[in-house]
């Protein structure tokens, strides 16, 4: 669409224009009025769409602010009667914070970044060359994509427990460098459909520069690849930071769980407390009883606070390399 | 010089080199662990202090799943149940918040986040919580004592699964993240020539949404369904997943989780499979 430089853009450009213009204002009133409804129509839809998606995010925060007291005051909806960050104070110690922040980072920055790079060249691989067995393998990348992770669980646990990996990171770490790990055939489809979608002519005067393979690939075709690469390592990301399947499977130490594992543990013991604590509660009070849901709540907030940072500042970015990154496939 | 390779042995060799390691992975964490995983199903496997010990028990694991097993049916059926009223309920929503952001609008950059935001909030530990403490539901429903008052018109049979349907449809929502983008890019990609074409022609927005728009994106369509489908069932908080976790990291029932597993596996497959023939023949259909 970047043609406005050129003068037989700007004047395809002047001719749209005109013509959208002639579109819109030639009509009568009667299509003004069905314009300005479905306007609304799209605003209000917009708006009560948003407050959805907004939603868990409210209460998150509206609840990690809250006091004890405060949860079960039925005059109390949203806005806590006094500000009190003591909540987060509770779930910082509970959560291990620091060291299970370390914990998340090594197990998802790690294999995102890895996986950007391994999936990129796996995928320019079946993008560019047909070889003999080319289908077979692709049809087991989307077969990979397809089973479910459970089915190999009791098999993989071992594998990695003979080679004494549980409880390392290497069962983060090695998978990826294959092209494998959370979701790595979808990433390897995504790198395929984008670099399918780039013109040949590209390689070719490389090549005819003297370039071989890889390096046509590593520096024409990999930095042009932007906008993939930030779609499948920010999705990477976040998978590998919610993800509490993987970690659950290759670690047992407590000292080796990260946020998540230390948050899904977390609320047994705010139960706890509260069964020790309140032993005398009758049945209709349980709904009154503190669940520490405050402490929780602030705990969640913290857990995902990395990734709502990251998407803060790289969102803007991150919808329009979708849109670019050809994840629409063909 | 070197050219010890014809140029199409030169090409076939690079083509492996950069998927070869794909292949290699593919052989130890995929191939192997499933072929082992098979072999497990049909045996029961016991832990000894000198390692596993593998007695051949047939299709034991399997009936037991189904006969013995009060706990495994009931919840391979609701994964399955909610899987079938879920996808739609995504794909309809992704649909619709595409088509919304689609438009030009004041806002849309602002909007196009806040739409994506659950793919960030909405899984793991953090969903589970916040299921937990009742937030995954909007409070509509239960804050103005509308359900008692709604079973003075319907009956409660009626509205019950209706209620729990809306319930779910909070986390379909939030589910829909990465659907809404596949959809939006695949309408971005919709040339504007074809709509103006079609309102010079004197089409209606809901002719021309039928007649160019879905027809365009049927292939998305697929993709969607298929990622729903693969999500759904691998996806935290589902009963099957938790509970074969349980059967073999509790149970130790190594050969009892390898069969369940497989079932699932094969179940999953079976919707896949489903899905695709359908697919097909829609799309054949339409030529």
């Amino acid at each position: 669409m970047q043609v406005s430089d050129k003068p037989a853009g700007a004047r395809l450009q002047r001719l749209e224009l005109s013509r959208k213009r002639a579109l819109t204002m030639a009509p009568a009133v009667k299509r003004q009025s069905r314009t300005f409804f479905s306007v609304l129509f799209h605003y209000v839809m917009l708006y009560s769409l948003s407050f959805v998606f907004l939603y868990p995010m409210l209460y998150l925060i509206s609840k990690s602010l809250m006091q004890s007291s405060d949860l079960t005051d039925a005059a109390v909806q949203w806005i806590p009667k006094e500000l009190s960050f003591d909540n987060f104070q509770y779930a910082y110690i509970d959560l291990k914070y620091m060291g299970a922040f370390v914990n998340s980072v090594v197990t998802s920055l790690v294999p995102a970044i890895i996986q950007i790079f391994s999936c990129a060249v796996i995928g320019y691989g079946f993008a560019r060359y047909r070889f003999p067995g080319y289908s077979i393998m692709l049809g087991l990348v989307l077969f990979t994509f397809l089973v479910p992770p459970q089915t190999i669980i009791v098999p993989l646990y071992m594998f990695f427990s003979d080679l004494n990996w549980i409880n390392t990171y290497f069962p983060f770490i090695v998978p990826p460098v294959l092209g494998h790990g959370l979701r790595g055939a979808l990433f390897v489809l995504i790198f395929l459909q984008f670099f399918r979608g780039l013109p040949h002519q590209l390689e070719e005067a490389a090549r005819i520069d003297g370039a071989g393979a890889f390096r046509t690939f590593w520096s024409v075709m990999l930095p042009l690849a932007r906008s993939a690469m930030l779609v499948v390592f920010l999705f990477s990301l976040v998978w590998h930071w919610n993800d509490l399947f993987q970690p659950n499977l290759f670690t047992m130490l407590s000292d080796k769980f990260n946020l998540m594992q230390n948050l899904a543990v977390m609320d047994g013991q705010g139960e706890q407390e509260m069964q020790q604590g309140l032993g005398t509660l009758t049945v209709n009070m349980v709904g009154l009883a503190p669940t520490f849901a405050n402490r929780v709540m602030a705990g969640s907030l913290i857990t995902i606070l990395p990734m709502l940072l990251l998407y803060l500042f790289t969102q803007r970015y991150f919808v329009e390399s979708v849109e670019r990154a050809g994840l629409a496939g063909d | 010089m070197r050219k010890p390779f014809s140029m199409k042995t030169r090409h076939y060799l690079e083509g492996y080199a950069f998927t070869l390691p794909w292949l290699i992975g593919f052989l130890l964490f995929m191939a192997v662990p499933l072929g082992k995983s098979l072999y497990y199903a049909f045996q029961s496997l016991e832990v000894k202090t000198e390692g596993l010990k593998a007695t051949y028990v047939g299709l034991e694991n399997f009936r037991r799943a189904f006969t013995v097993d009060v706990d495994f049916t009931p919840k391979l059926i609701e994964t399955v149940a909610s899987l079938l009223i879920q996808v739609p309920l995504i794909l309809i929503f992704a649909m619709f918040s595409a088509l919304l952001l689609n438009r030009n609008f004041r806002g849309r950059m602002l909007f196009r986040g806040i739409f994506f935001l659950p793919v960030i909030i909405a899984s793991g530990s953090v969903l589970t919580k916040l299921r937990e403490d009742g937030a995954a539901t909007l409070p509509i429903f239960a804050q103005y004592d509308l359900a008692t008052r709604l079973t003075d018109i319907i009956p409660v049979q009626i509205l019950l699964p209706l209620l729990k349907a809306l319930d779910s449809l909070t986390v379909s929502m939030w589910d829909s993240g990465v659907q809404i983008l596949i959809f939006l890019a695949g309408l971005q990609s919709i040339s504007v020539q074809l709509y103006e074409a079609a309102k010079v022609d004197g089409a209606t927005p809901w002719e021309s949404f039928w007649k160019i728009t879905f027809p365009m994106i049927t292939p998305m369509i697929l993709v969607n369904t298929l990622f729903s489908i693969v999500n759904s069932f691998t996806k935290p908080g589902n009963g099957v997943m938790e509970y074969m976790q349980t059967v073999v990291f509790q149970n130790l029932q190594f050969g009892y989780g390898s069969a369940l597993g497989w079932i699932y596996f094969i179940i999953a497959f079976a919707v896949i499979g489903l899905v695709l023939t359908l697919f097909r023949n829609s799309l054949k259909g339409r030529g």
